[in-house]
């Protein structure tokens, strides 16, 4: 006989089997043989355990040791090491993703931890071809105890009591169900299974099937014993060819065994099942539709009542569940209404599993107790967005249901809760999205489901879901109007109410949920004409140009760089933005988040060509864009920043006489006196602010707005009109014991002070308070000035740090080090140095932004002695002095003015505000963009003229078109040349310009998606 | 997986598809309830489902052929119109479009040069677009007659369609 020491799980489930399962399996009987194992190690081909993405997936039992993405390669490794040997093998181990920790058993992992299993409690732990395994795992038990010991009532009192609901989407009460069509007075009667998974998004059905297809076998007969059926029918979409094959192998072996069939162990009890397999037609999820299909007829839903319970299919009472509900059945008969009623809310028991999909990173199938959290269900379990982006919404319940957005994240997920957000519970499937989803395409990608899959039968579903679609393509288009909006939301309503079945009701569910939390970007679409998640291509340039804050034309000026004419280049990017040496440096490229290229190798290097084709020329004076003759008109700036900058740049080009002032002894704002030198020489600075000085702009330093002079002051002397953007370069300081104790320092001014060449004394232990890119340039300073031993203190973790992941690998790499999670409560002095009073910290709940908001778990006793603590937790304007000398102007609270950042204006009619002032602390390229808007609204409110485009507005082909017939070759990406870290603090920059050959070479990379011919 | 004929039917009843068909229509029951079950074989047999056929299935089973008809273009699994010798599903769901299965949809139809719906001229591919196979977790997914290739970018494509030959 065999002794059976190990058993191997192996994951059979769709995906795995898709992504190789099948050869790994004979890998293994192979390697098992040629070793001797075969008497002792058993490989189990199970159903999908969940983890779709990182399949094929095995589990040595009885350790549990999981093992992700296993080739038929390593099973050989696997073997002699793990099974031999008795070694883990750590390279195909699953790693946390937020931390990198490995780990080694099944139940270590939060994707499994925090579920409960009940629908796929067999799912990837029994074999679903052999129906001893499911008879081992008490299979079949809960029918027998039925048949043996409890009458129909008591099973139907079974059911109520436990509170089990439709998990096919509507959440009606199982057990009311049952007990009507127990009810009924027939001469048959039939129980259906609603398998026609039709909503894009949902696979838990298909698992369920191909996974443990008998408990859904045994519950159907279950349930034809509580309401007097003897046949049953299951109905499954053709496109799950696996799960109609186990389900008809299942059913065999049922059959055999006697558990089906004619007198049901040994009772009087007859029942039978047919499968039905599906033709591809969305409404028949619809039970009406889906019986009329049974019937042999078109899959068109009909008006109730008469409900199923009374006139259902064949005309006979019926009661129709879906898979996963039946799932659950054998598990209440077994342990009792009361077990299953413990989980989950007061009107929502049980668990409900959700397929998990879209820009998550565990993708899969997971089963949590309702009353989770959204938030829970997509971090904790899911593990967040992918590459690092942000969480947008949640899309669920598939057509019917509905987004939910980042604020509503603490939400609990029960049957109640989510339709008061504008979802359904549906059928579970949970489409996480990030930034790169245009919402209002998505919302025309399921009026376009919804419409090519309405029956037709009746009028509001089959016009009006057509009408919908239209307008909401039309507005993808950029032809959208504002009464098309009107009419959207008129119609949408009359849809819901007239039409006759569930599909028609909830049609207009996706725009409904678009436009309640997200209409800015409708608005956008109709009246801006852009699509900021660069999706709608007929609103976009290119994907680049339509990120960029500053609209640069970064398709054209890589071409040009291509063939080598570095002007023209030049040439089309000052066009937009007047500083490509100091954005080829800083800039954290909006524009390669949406490069096509990333796609094949990776994101074209564009900051990097562009900083080597400004380098090009010592000045750009030929090469910006013609000047306009003088109008006469008097513009002052105040503040001389990029955003001040950028505005006095185009004002000038327009012909107006500008005047930039600054309270500051140097023009440049948070250029010269913020981002440090060894990113960005000041020597760059001066070279393109010289430029803006020799095409006109005038500049006025030492001068402080509100103090030395005010701006009813400069009307006197003919300014007509005026841009505030004067930034936010005032640190916000906690209000914390020590803070202003020698050795602390705010970390803007002490970033300033470093910019102007001040000797700043530092301790060997620094630490930094905060997680930005203040913070992270602070560390990084204060190593050059001497520190030692450098701390960066968050209260977040890794993945919540606002600043380029870059910037931090950086820091790192310098030697300074990151603590997360912690954040400080008191400083004291204590023999010349510093105490510090720690706090630990964890994440909670969701703020609205979708993080995680910080809180205490413990402290203040842990204390820390350092030298120097530099807190740089965020910075805030300081412009109350404008505000309070000019009439008219409105604080806005946080030391800035109040003013509408897509249009600069302002309280004061000929007053316009932009930058870090309105929008807070933000990057050189939205402060361009500020600058834009503020050039375009003074023009406007001077020379009036709505048709005017504007240099940045103007973009256009380059004159050397793509070569369409060559094939796109792959070529390895430029990296950031930075030098090592030996060199660092000698050299002022960290990174080198890169060579001619390599700035073309990488210019060539460019897939041209500004050429739609 | 299965291999599967396309030839083309023919009116002779003494031809062997036309047989193999008879046969598993006399095992079910019948009249307009073994409808749906008929049809799914008729297109595994056939590959598309032509008027001559619907009107021998409905001879078979006993029902108009108008009530054939009405069944096979209300469903989208059932064609009328002959398929290449493979079938490139694109799968058009929710959490494939998020993850990009336009772009896949444009490669497919550029490197086949065909759009959805279409069979290219040497009847080696038909390019069909589906809304969801469940196979979520490997987004975007394209299956090849019963294969499910998930994870398919652009440059994968090539190499994915030479397998089917």
């Amino acid at each position: 006989m065999k002794t059976i020491r190990t058993q191997i799980l192996l994951c059979a489930g769709g995906s795995c089997i898709s992504s190789g399962t099948d050869s790994v399996r004979s890998a293994f009987e192979r390697e098992l043989t040629s070793h001797g194992l075969a008497d002792e190690v058993e490989v189990v081909s199970t159903g999908c355990m969940g983890m779709c993405e990182i399949g094929p997936i095995a589990i040595v039992y009885p350790e549990g040791i999981f093992y992700q993405k296993v080739k038929a390669d390593d099973v050989a490794e696997l073997v002699e090491e793990h099974l031999l040997k008795g070694r883990i093998v750590e390279r195909l181990l699953y790693k946390r993703a937020t931390t990198g920790e490995l780990l080694e058993t099944i139940n270590s992992i939060d994707f499994f931890k925090l579920q409960k299993k009940i629908a796929l409690r067999n799912c990837g732990n029994i074999d679903p071809e052999d129906v001893r395994e499911y008879i081992a795992a008490d299979g079949y038990e809960a029918l027998g105890r039925v048949l043996t010991a409890m009458t129909p009532a008591q099973v139907v009192e079974e059911i109520k009591a436990s509170g089990l609901r439709g998990r096919g989407g509507a959440g009606f009460p199982t057990g009311m169900k049952w007990q009507f069509t127990a009810a009924e007075k027939a001469d048959c009667k039939y129980v259906v299974c609603n398998g026609d998974e039709g909503d894009p998004g949902a696979f838990m059905d298909r698992s369920i099937l191909e996974g443990d297809p008998h408990s859904v076998i045994e519950a159907m007969a279950i349930c034809g014993f509580a309401i007097g059926a003897s046949q049953g029918y299951l109905y499954v979409r053709a496109e799950y060819p696996l799960a109609i094959k186990r389900l008809d192998h299942a059913i065999h072996q049922a059959r055999d065994l006697g558990v089906l069939g004619k007198g049901i162990f040994g009772t009087g009890f007859d029942f039978d099942l047919e499968i039905r397999m599906g033709a591809g037609a969305f409404v028949c999820g619809e039970e009406t539709a889906l019986m009329a299909s049974i019937e042999g007829r078109r899959g068109e839903p009909r008006p109730k009542p008469p409900f199923p319970a009374q006139k259902g299919l064949f005309g006979k009472p019926t009661v129709l569940n879906n898979v996963e509900t039946f799932a659950c059945i054998p598990y209440i008969i077994l342990n009792g209404a009361v077990e299953f009623a413990k989980i989950g809310s007061e009107k929502s028991k049980g668990t409900k599993v959700f397929a998990l999909a879209g820009d998550v990173v565990n993708c899969g199938l997971v089963e949590v107790p309702m009353g989770i959290t959204l938030g829970s269900v997509v971090f904790d379990i899911g593990g967040g967005i992918r590459n690092n982006k942000r969480f947008k919404a949640v899309q669920i319940g598939g057509p019917s249901g509905g987004c939910i957005p980042a604020e509503h994240l603490n939400t609990p997920i029960t049957y109640e809760s989510l339709p008061e957000l504008g979802a359904i519970m549906g059928s579970g499937g949970l489409i996480v999205m990030n930034e790169d989803t245009c919402m209002v395409d998505l919302a025309r990608y399921f009026l376009d489901f919804i419409q090519e899959e309405s029956c037709g039968k009746c009028t509001p579903c089959r016009v009006g879901t057509r009408i919908m679609l239209h307008l909401v393509t039309k507005i993808c288009n950029g032809q959208g109007t504002m009464a098309d909006l009107a009419k959207l939301e008129e119609l949408a309503p009359q849809i819901a109410k007239t039409s006759l079945c569930g599909l028609g009701q909830t049609a207009p569910n996706p725009v409904l949920s678009t436009l309640r939390y997200f209409r800015e970007e409708y608005l956008e679409h109709i009246q801006e004409r852009r699509c900021r998640a660069g999706v709608c291509s007929a609103l976009m340039w290119a994907p680049c140009t339509n990120a960029c804050p500053a609209s640069v034309n970064v398709p054209a000026y890589m071409t040009y760089v291509a063939k080598g004419r570095f002007e023209d280049a030049l040439r089309i990017h000052l066009m937009a933005n007047p500083f490509p040496s100091v954005c080829g440096r800083v800039c954290p490229q909006w524009c390669t988040k949406k490069c096509r290229r990333a796609d094949l190798e990776g994101p074209l290097a564009v900051r990097l060509v562009k900083r080597f084709m400004a380098e090009q020329r010592q000045d750009y004076l030929d090469l910006y864009p013609a000047k306009d003759p003088a109008n006469g008109h008097k513009v002052a700036v105040i503040g001389s920043g990029p955003a001040g900058l950028t505005a006095a740049y185009y004002l000038v080009l327009r012909g107006y006489e500008v005047t930039v002032f600054e309270r500051q002894p140097e023009v440049g704002g948070m250029l010269r006196y913020a981002i440090p030198d060894y990113r960005l020489p000041r020597a760059y600075v001066d070279k393109e602010i010289d430029g803006l000085r020799q095409l006109g702009v005038a500049m006025r330093t030492g001068v402080e707005i509100g103090k030395d002079v005010t701006i009813p002051q400069l009307e006197t002397q003919g300014f007509e009109a005026f841009f505030i953007a004067s930034g936010c370069g005032k640190e916000t300081k906690p209000k914390i014991e020590g803070i202003d104790l020698p050795g602390v320092y705010a970390g803007i001014d002490f970033l300033e002070r470093a910019a102007k060449g001040e000797n700043i004394p530092m301790g060997p232990d620094v630490l930094v308070i905060g997680g930005g890119d203040s913070a992270i340039d602070a560390s990084r300073i204060a190593r050059r000035c001497g520190a030692r031993n450098v701390t960066i203190m968050y209260r977040r973790t890794r993945s919540e740090m606002p600043t380029n992941p870059i910037e931090i690998r950086e820091a790192e790499i310098e030697g300074n080090k990151v603590e997360f999670l912690a954040n400080i409560s008191g400083i004291r002095s204590r023999d010349g140095r510093l105490e510090v009073s720690i706090l630990r910290m964890r994440l909670g709940a969701f703020d609205k932004s979708g993080r995680r908001r910080p809180e205490v778990i413990r402290g203040p006793e842990e204390t820390r002695l350092v030298d120097n603590v530099i807190v740089a937790i965020g910075q805030q304007s300081d412009a109350d002095p404008i505000a309070q000398t000019t009439e008219g102007l409105v604080a806005n609270g946080y030391g800035g003015i109040k003013a509408d950042a897509k249009t600069g204006a302002t309280d004061r009619p000929n007053v316009f505000a932009g930058g870090d002032l309105v929008i807070g602390a933000a990057t050189v390229v939205e402060a361009i963009q500020a600058g834009q808007v503020g050039a375009r609204a003074i023009d406007q409110f001077l020379c009036p003229n709505p048709a005017r485009k504007y240099p940045w507005e103007t973009l256009a082909l380059p004159d050397i078109d793509p070569d369409l017939d060559a094939e796109v070759q792959e070529m390895e990406p430029l990296h950031e040349p930075l030098l090592n870290p030996a060199e660092r603090l000698i050299s002022v920059e960290v990174e080198r310009t890169v060579s001619p050959a390599e700035a073309m070479r990488e210019a060539c990379r460019c897939l041209r998606c500004d050429y739609k011919e | 997986m299965a291999s599967v004929s396309k030839a083309a039917p023919c009116q002779t009843a003494d031809n062997p598809l036309f047989r193999q068909l008879d046969e598993f229509i006399a095992r079910l029951e019948p009249g307009r309830n073994a409808l749906i079950p008929a049809l799914h074989k008729a297109q595994e047999i056939f590959g598309f489902l032509p008027p001559d056929l619907q009107q021998h299935i409905a001879d078979a089973l006993g029902i108009p052929v108008s009530e054939v008809l009405g069944v096979v273009t209300f469903y989208h699994y059932f064609t009328m119109q002959p398929r290449g010798r493979h079938t490139v599903n694109v799968c058009l769901g929710t959490a494939c479009y998020v993850r990009g299965a336009k772009k896949v949809v444009e490669a497919l139809s550029r490197e086949l040069g065909v759009k959805i719906g279409e069979t290219t001229p040497d009847r080696r591919y038909s390019l069909t677009a589906q809304r969801c196979f469940g196979a979520c977790g490997l987004a975007p997914v394209v299956m090849i007659n019963e294969d499910v290739h998930g994870r398919v970018t652009a440059k994968k494509i090539p190499s994915i369609l030479a397998k089917y030959e």
